[in-house]
């Protein structure tokens, strides 16, 4: 366990951004508990700083997680969100996408999301943005990158891909061992 | 016969050797020939009637500087009577800067530990075969070691059929080579200590040659590791080789974990925060938002 490089520190805003922009202040900045970013193994957790310091006792061996975990760097450098932060994206979102009870399994199922299962979309989203999906009663599902802007969606076929998917609750049981 | 007035009408016609209105004594550096003026010029005359007043003033004082020098001691001469000039005074600054220090030879180290100071001998000696001055060494020197004489006894104990002068011109030629060794060690040592030792080099000194050797040691171990790199795999495919140098790994260093105040992390993430989304964050506005929002109520 050891605090981000800035090199690291900087690739994990620029990915966080995609979803939060500069929300990710009320990430480090909290009012009621210092939080940290702390990397361990590859993965990078969000912890409060009494839970960081109680870590410190436990052996690199032996620990296994800590706090909530907001991805992993690739062995190439790159950072990959997992579901685990999803409860604190969804919070900040700046651009959503609600689909239709019957996108919600496919979706679920880790597949992309076609334009018929869409109910709502936040207006004005730019291409390849980083958006939240939500189910139509607003319990978040996972994220994804759009393909296509709003105004562009309109036109297509209602099989087309609008957002492609990156993560959803149901990796919760599918990637059970690997996610935390 | 009255003749003053001959005598003042023709002292009319040069000025006075006496200036007068200094206010300021002039500085003068004889030396030199140059001389100094630290009076203040008077402006109101300078711009009423520039040239004159310059003249005025430039002309007083050479008349003041020629006062001084007439001053000298003298001596004469077939050419004439000469004045003494003293040494200048002024400093002038040197115009190429100074030579930088010559790193200490082994022999010169050595002499020193020992206190060996070089004698100063003279160039010529005399020879008692010829009868002749001649040089102690170089052209037609006497330090020939008997190359030139016309007979050479054979020592006891060596072969008899041996050439003794080819044997004294190899001799001489491997002291040659030997010292000519030594010379390149020198330099070498010399060049590595300097580098490493560039503080004291910058001072004006001579640099530090007390672990030269070891230096020397460091650089060549520096230049077979950069060689070792510097194939087209960067050494990846290389053979390895029996007691080759390792490479000592750039040791990874990072932030403590803990601190007892995680404030200083905290501004360290909000600075990169700021480089990732620009300092100001995103547009308050979103500006196609409003264009479009705009027109439609149109």
């Amino acid at each position: 366990m050891r605090p981000l490089t800035e090199l690291e520190t900087k690739t994990f805003f620029e990915k966080l951004a995609k979803y939060i922009g500069r929300n990710i202040t009320h990430l480090i900045d909290r009012g009621d508990e210092t939080y940290c970013f702390r990397l361990h193994r590859d993965r990078v957790y969000y912890v409060s700083e009494s839970v960081m310091r109680k870590a410190t006792s436990v052996g690199r061996d032996q620990l296994i997680s800590l706090g909530i975990c907001f991805g992993k760097f690739t062995k190439t450098g790159k950072f990959r969100m997992h579901v685990t932060c999803l409860e604190y994206i969804a919070q900040y979102a700046k651009h959503k996408v609600w689909i239709k009870p019957n996108g919600e399994m496919p979706f679920l199922y880790g597949n992309h999301v076609v334009k018929a299962h869409i109910g709502r979309v936040t207006e004005d989203t730019p291409e390849h943005q980083g958006v939240i999906v939500y189910s139509m009663t607003d319990v978040p599902l996972g994220f994804g990158v759009t393909a296509r802007s709003t105004s562009d969606t309109r036109k297509m076929e209602p099989t087309a891909i609008v957002v492609f998917h990156q993560a959803d609750i149901g990796e919760y049981l599918r990637q059970e061992d690997t996610l935390f | 016969m009255d003749v003053s007035g001959v005598l003042e009408a023709h002292k009319q016609k040069f000025k006075s050797v006496s200036v007068e209105g200094k206010v300021i004594p002039l500085e003068f550096d004889l030396g030199l020939l140059t001389a100094y003026d630290q009076n203040p010029i008077d402006e109101a005359e300078l711009r009423k009637n520039k040239d004159e007043y310059l003249q005025s003033l430039s002309r007083d004082n050479a008349q003041l500087l020629f006062n001084e020098i007439f001053q000298l001691p003298t001596i004469s001469d077939d050419n004439g009577v000469m004045a003494m000039l003293p040494v200048p005074t002024t400093l002038l600054p040197r115009e190429k800067p100074l030579p930088k220090p010559k790193p200490e030879t082994r022999w010169e180290k050595f002499a020193k530990a020992k206190g060996i100071v070089n004698r100063k001998k003279e160039r010529m000696v005399f020879d008692d075969n010829t009868g002749e001055y001649k040089p102690r060494w170089g052209y037609k020197g006497i330090n020939d070691d008997g190359s030139k004489d016309w007979v050479i006894e054979v020592p006891s104990g060596t072969n008899p059929m041996e050439d003794q002068y080819e044997a004294r011109r190899d001799a001489k030629k491997e002291r040659i080579d030997k010292n000519d060794k030594r010379r390149q060690r020198n330099l070498e040592e010399g060049a590595v200590a300097s580098k490493m030792d560039q503080k004291t080099v910058n001072k004006g000194e001579r640099p530090n040659m007390d672990n030269a050797r070891s230096m020397k040691r460091k650089e060549i171990e520096n230049q077979i590791l950069i060689s070792k790199n510097s194939t087209a795999s960067a050494g990846k495919f290389d053979d390895a080789i029996k007691g080759d140098l390792k490479p000592k790994g750039i040791k990874r260093k990072f932030e403590p974990n803990v601190t007892a105040d995680l404030s200083k992390e905290k501004a360290g993430n909000m600075s990169i925060l700021d480089r990732v989304v620009g300092k100001n964050g995103e547009d308050l506005v979103n500006v196609r938002k409003a264009i479009k929002a705009t027109k439609s109520r149109k």
